[in-house]
């Protein structure tokens, strides 16, 4: 097979050798770039360290390239150099984020060194990418090394030295490609910032993405599947790569095996490509594990090819659809349905400490849940996660915790979309704020009726003390079960029972009528319903409500109404 | 002068130390190769300035900070979205080194600098 390959491969070469490099082959070029940039458009996405400059590098620099070639899509130029220029008009004029102008720049350098030229030949070729060094450095006062300005030089370099080889442009650009892989890999060395993420630059990645897809046209590869990757064996979750089955995945395989020579990652992951998608490998201690979807008639395939590469130690495999409904109906925690914001419409971002309430939440139509609670507070920027992408700019903060207040204050403080924080102080709070909830209303009229409706609500919680302590003038010993009211400690009790039950003497039941009690996720549901129980008998009048909350620390929560 | 309350005493952090981040950080910022002196506008000299005070100006108002910066931009750059970028990053830069809000940001592109071989 990889011979095959192989040897495909060289012919194809020697036929785009053969071809005169004109303006025309430029273009295609340019687009085998931009469609390869698009298809790890995500990935490189995925490398941004900042949550502010530059939003998303994949996107700014997929929207340059996509300008550049709109820009030349119809020309019919033959001159390489008419060609270039009208790129670098392109790319100009769709410039998007830090990453797209510095791209631009590159491609104005290169058009300038291809000026004139009629084909595109090593020694122009190694001209232009000098030139693109220049023109991209001359643009800014502090270069910042370990980026795509970086790569950018490392490619000059490797190409000055290549023309001295050879003067065929294929050659020349392969040298390029392997030149950019290890300029990315090598920035995590020169920008610190890169290296605590521990990620690679993600505009230096952009720019190689752009290189290779070049190369895999000349090679004849596919550009619209995402390029193999080897990774650490534990991170290959299958699970979680599972959205929903598509047509054609039927089966998931996944095969360990020790390879008889060294694996050849090429050839193998081309002949898997022919078999199904979805395709993982993963490396550790000489073992490989090959993970690949495939369709029913095809589940036989990857094992039957990899036992002729090697020692076959373990395979699995299941099928997805079965699976994928077992799943969607074991998991209901897992599969929230959020609320789906319309443009314009006001979207609420929560915070819930656990599953049970964050179902609740989102089937009173939440578009975003951040977890935390108690002992772990969100930070702004998680918050602000939460709701940057949703496709509206009206949104209302419940924090549900009086240490998350501050939190999203500043997050409503640094974005620039219109935020409304609620300050409720609880669960229950959260939860009869959203009960005011107005998707198309107005934001601030909104705001104002859910910050109303906090205090038409009595909060109760219980727990058990972690330190022995006085507060308030109760006394409370580690280990005692505590019960606060409206987050003031109330009493100190042996039992969670009794706890309740006092708790709810303070609480001026006359005034309410329903007592709801979201268990906690330690809290046996069995103790939960002979508390209920006690309750009911205590209160027969009022209504008595039990839900799983699943929150950590509090046995019970009590939203008294 | 902006100013945060400790246990011991309080914080004060002037314009001028704002102006310097934001400075560093316009420098960094791709596709501005200077910054002009503030009162280019008033016909004076078309500068580049190597002190922070003269390209930018920090307002307090109350907890807020706004920002002018006056740049000089590299020609043959989309000028839009570089003046973008370095409101971007300013903010970015500010925000995480003083915690404090950055209000608002206004970029002046005051000129272009045209290289030596356009």
């Amino acid at each position: 097979m990889s011979d095959e390959l192989a040897v495909a491969r060289a012919k194809r070469v020697a036929e785009m050798k053969a071809l005169p490099f004109d303006g025309q082959a430029y273009k295609r070029l340019v687009e085998a770039g931009l469609i390869w940039l698009r298809t790890n458009q995500e990935a490189v996405n995925a490398l941004n360290v900042f949550p502010v400059p530059d939003g998303d590098t994949g996107t700014n620099m997929v929207l340059t390239m996509q300008s550049a070639y709109d820009e030349i899509a119809e020309l019919g130029h033959h001159k390489v150099g008419d060609m270039a220029a009208a790129v670098s008009q392109g790319a100009l004029m769709g410039a998007r984020g830090n990453s797209g102008v510095i791209l631009s720049q590159i491609w104005r350098g290169v058009a300038r060194g291809l000026e004139d030229e009629e084909v595109l030949t090593g020694t122009n070729l190694a001209r232009a990418f000098a030139n693109a060094r220049d023109t991209a450095y001359r643009g800014v006062v502090r270069p910042v090394e370990g980026t795509i300005l970086t790569v950018c030089k490392d490619i000059a370099t490797a190409a000055e030295a290549a023309r001295e080889e050879t003067d065929c442009p294929i050659e020349i650009l392969e040298k390029l490609v392997a030149a950019a892989d290890i300029s990315v890999e090598h920035t995590p060395e020169l920008l610190p910032v890169l290296k605590d993420a521990g990620v690679v630059d993600s505009g230096g990645m952009g720019l190689y993405l752009i290189l290779e897809g070049m190369i895999r046209y000349i090679y004849g590869e596919p550009l619209d599947t995402p390029t193999l990757s080897v990774q650490p064996m534990a991170a290959l979750e299958m699970e979680k790569a599972m959205h929903a089955v598509e047509e054609g995945q039927d089966f998931e395989v996944v095969v360990d095996f020790y390879p008889h020579d060294e694996l050849e990652l090429k050839p193998f992951y081309d002949a898997l490509e022919e078999m199904g998608t979805s395709i993982q490998i993963g490396e550790g201690d000489g073992m490989y594990r090959m993970h690949i979807h495939v369709p029913l008639e095809n589940r036989y395939l990857p094992i039957d090819y990899i036992m002729d590469l090697g020692t076959v130690t373990n395979v699995a495999m299941e099928n997805l659809v079965a699976q994928m409904g077992e799943l969607n109906k074991d998991t209901d925690y897992d599969r929230l349905v959020l609320h789906n914001i319309d443009p314009g419409e006001i979207a609420i971002v929560t915070v819930s400490p656990g599953p049970g309430i964050s179902r609740i939440f989102a089937s009173l139509g939440v578009a975003a849940i951040v977890e935390g609670g108690q002992t772990m507070n969100p930070s702004t920027k998680e918050l602000l996660a939460a709701f940057e992408n949703l496709p509206t700019d009206k949104v209302i903060i419940l924090p549900n915790n009086k240490n998350i207040i501050l939190a999203a204050q500043a997050a409503r403080d640094v974005t620039v979309k219109e935020v409304y924080v609620v300050p409720s102080r609880n669960i229950p709070q959260g939860l009869a704020a959203m009960l005011m909830h107005n998707p198309s209303g107005d934001l601030a009229t909104v705001a104002k009726r859910m910050i109303k409706n906090l205090d038409t609500v009595r909060t109760g919680e219980v727990t058990t003390a972690t330190r022995t302590v006085e507060i308030d003038g109760v006394k409370v010993k580690t280990g005692e079960v505590i019960a606060l009211l409206d987050g003031k400690l109330v009493l100190a009790a042996e039992t969670v029972e009794e706890a309740c039950l006092s708790l709810l003497e303070k609480a001026d039941m006359d005034e309410y009528e329903l007592v709801t009690l979201y268990v906690g996720g330690d809290y046996s549901r069995k103790e939960a319903n002979r508390v209920g129980d006690l309750i009911q008998e205590k209160y027969p009048d009022h209504e008595i409500e039990m839900l799983d909350g699943g929150q950590p620390h509090y046995q019970l929560i009590l939203s008294i109404e | 002068m902006s100013k945060e309350e400790t246990t011991l005493g309080s914080i004060h952090i002037s314009p001028n130390a704002v102006a310097t981040i934001a400075y560093h950080a316009t420098l960094r910022s791709y596709g501005v190769v200077g910054l002009a002196s503030r009162n280019l506008a008033s016909g004076l000299a078309q500068t580049i300035t190597k002190d922070p005070n003269r390209g930018i100006s920090v307002r307090y108002d109350e907890d807020k900070i706004d920002i002018d910066i006056y740049i000089i931009v590299q020609y043959g750059t989309r000028i839009t979205s570089v003046a973008t970028s370095v409101a971007n990053i300013v903010q970015f830069n500010v925000e995480k080194a003083l915690g404090v809000r950055v209000n608002s940001i206004d970029v002046h592109v005051a000129g272009l600098r045209v290289g030596d071989d356009e």
